[in-house]
């Protein structure tokens, strides 16, 4: 009995890891992604970049693993039978949210945008918000596990900055096409905020999801 | 031993059978129904507790049903456990969980009523008010539980997995916990009209338990509950469902924990002679119903988080089930009895 007891729980213990890796792996790279974008902002696409970049590739590579690992614990230990569909789809979300820092970091390094100065303390300001965002909805999410009150506290957080992030976006929009620049180029970069404030848009719906779990868990 | 007696107790049997099938599912119908526990581990548990609850703690309840109605001759007391067991398979077809114990006292009462001997009117009142108590102190249980378990996992900060664990550990103790209280609280439901014709002799097993008359009967009445509990109790989980309200894992545990205290309370010896000792108020050694205990237990939760959640179509359909079986029962077993002693020329009872 004893024995079983201790397999149980070794089980649980490996899949709580797990899941806190990829926690951990969302904020890992909300901070590798801000830390590519000041270097893009000094250096552009230089050898720097290119190895902070594959940091992000790197950590999404291996979040897809965590992910892949996750759903199969989870299916063949029977654990958490009534909130597994709810756990698988967190968890795609959080890898949907990981997804999108490396596409964005790696669309930075393909298509090289010109940013011109009058644009840049936006932008960082964006960068900054839907980091921030990012990083509040890993610990939300996380605390589903342990905390619900806490789940709460971090989502409002996660709303504020997604809101923040909405209208930092609409300004940096509006400025982008009232400039002078080639109507090419305004495309191009309308197109790279816009992929930047997704970020937050997708922390968001995370959010939401996580929400409706934990109402759903709560006793 | 007469053979016939072993055909009359066959209807018993049913009954056990129909108990098995029926109230199972209050025990761990959650559990199963929320893929927790595997049906095969958990039946096998409190089919074994069944057995145990019934053979060692039976003899308290089966005296209450005895003083409601002596039902003394064997026909009888086949008539009255058929009808009793065909309530309960009835409303379990059209998928409506009944308290077996209501069925059996409306089928006493159907024999009363045919052999013309007075209804024990304190006995019976005594019993009704039982089922009226049984699922509020079911659900005060289940308020107090949720209340204390609610706090304490809020403090232990107990991660979402373990938690789940410790449940499902918890969901297979409290099983076993409710079979033992279901075998003690309704083996008088199921051959407690037999015990005054019972011929069998005292059983040793080894020279180390012997087993009185009534215990052996008791015993083949709870492996009859067994049988049911391992044979068609996985279809009446799935008809009647876990639809009445929506329940987390934690709460299925308040749930069926409250309602074996319940079975417990109404059922031991041991705490009524304590209760009678302490000059305090003692509960009725009653046969009580899981299956209001359960309800009691889930709407008392309900209630406690503001009604919210409730189907309460489906409680009206229990209670209007409630009011239905005895009624049916009382009916059947009139009308059979009439048969019984009019066609098969059986004796359905003796004349005082």
């Amino acid at each position: 009995m004893f024995n079983i007891k201790l397999s149980i729980f070794s089980t649980t213990r490996d899949l709580e890891q797990k899941i806190d890796q990829m926690h951990d792996k969302v904020i890992e790279s909300s901070m590798f992604f801000k830390e590519a974008f000041d270097i893009y902002m000094r250096e552009k696409r230089s050898s720097n970049y290119r190895r902070v970049s594959k940091k992000i590739k790197n950590i999404e590579a291996e979040a897809d693993d965590l992910r892949r690992e996750i759903e199969s614990s989870l299916y063949i230990h029977n654990l958490i039978p009534d909130l597994r569909a709810d756990v698988l789809q967190m968890v795609e979300n959080i890898d949907k949210v990981i997804n999108e820092f490396d596409e964005v970091a790696h669309k930075f390094y393909i298509e090289q945008p010109d940013i011109p100065q009058k644009f840049r303390d936006n932008f960082k300001v964006l960068v900054q918000q839907v980091s921030d965002c990012a990083e509040n909805m890993a610990i939300s999410s996380r605390a589903f596990f342990r905390d619900f009150a806490t789940v709460r506290d971090y989502a409002r957080k996660v709303y504020f900055l997604e809101h923040e992030s909405d209208k930092t976006w609409a300004a940096l929009k509006q400025e982008v096409f009232e400039s002078d620049m080639e109507l090419a180029h305004k495309i191009q970069l309308n197109s790279l905020i816009g992929e930047v404030a997704d970020i937050a848009d997708k922390a968001e719906d995370c959010i939401d999801a996580v929400l409706i779990f934990t109402i759903k868990r709560d006793i | 031993m007469d053979l016939s007696y072993l055909f009359f107790l066959s209807s018993g049997l049913f009954l056990g059978w129909s108990l098995g099938a029926n109230d199972a599912a209050n025990i761990f119908g959650t559990a199963v129904g929320s893929k927790m526990v595997r049906f095969s581990l958990i039946a096998t548990i409190a089919s074994i507790f069944v057995i145990l609850g019934a053979v060692f703690g039976g003899a308290g309840t089966s005296e209450t049903l005895g003083d409601l109605g002596a039902v003394d001759a064997l026909a009888g007391s086949f008539m009255v456990a058929l009808s009793a067991a065909l309530a309960v398979y009835l409303m379990l077809r059209v998928g409506i969980t009944v308290s077996t114990s209501q069925a059996i006292v409306g089928s006493i009462i159907g024999w009363n009523l045919y052999a013309g001997k007075e209804t024990d009117l304190k006995t019976l009142a005594e019993i009704i008010s039982t089922w009226t108590i049984c699922p509020i102190v079911s659900g005060i249980i289940a308020v107090v539980l949720y209340l204390c378990l609610k706090k304490l996992i809020k403090c232990s900060s107990l991660h979402l997995l373990r938690q789940d664990q410790l449940t499902r550990i918890g969901l297979i103790i409290t099983a076993a916990i409710g079979a033992y209280a279901l075998g003690a609280n309704n083996i008088a439901n199921v051959v407690g009209v037999f015990v005054q014709s019972c011929p069998f002799k005292p059983l040793k097993f080894n020279g180390l338990i012997t087993l009185t008359p009534e215990q052996v009967l008791f015993l083949l009445g709870s492996i009859a509950i067994s049988v049911g509990i391992l044979t068609y109790s996985k279809k009446a989980i799935m008809t009647v469902g876990n639809n009445l309200m929506r329940m987390s894992p934690v709460i299925a545990l308040i749930v069926v924990l409250s309602q074996s205290l319940v079975l417990l309370l109404f059922s031991s010896q041991t705490l009524h002679n304590w209760l009678e000792a302490s000059s305090l108020p003692t509960l009725p050694l009653v046969p009580v119903s899981s299956s209001q205990a359960v309800i009691g237990a889930i709407l008392g939760i309900g209630l406690i988080k503001g009604g919210r959640g409730v189907n309460w179509g489906i409680v009206r359909r229990i209670a209007v089930g409630w009011c239905a079986a005895p009624l049916m029962a009382m009916l059947i077993c009139f009308v059979s009895l009439f048969f019984l002693a009019n066609v098969f020329n059986q004796t359905v009872y003796f004349t005082d």
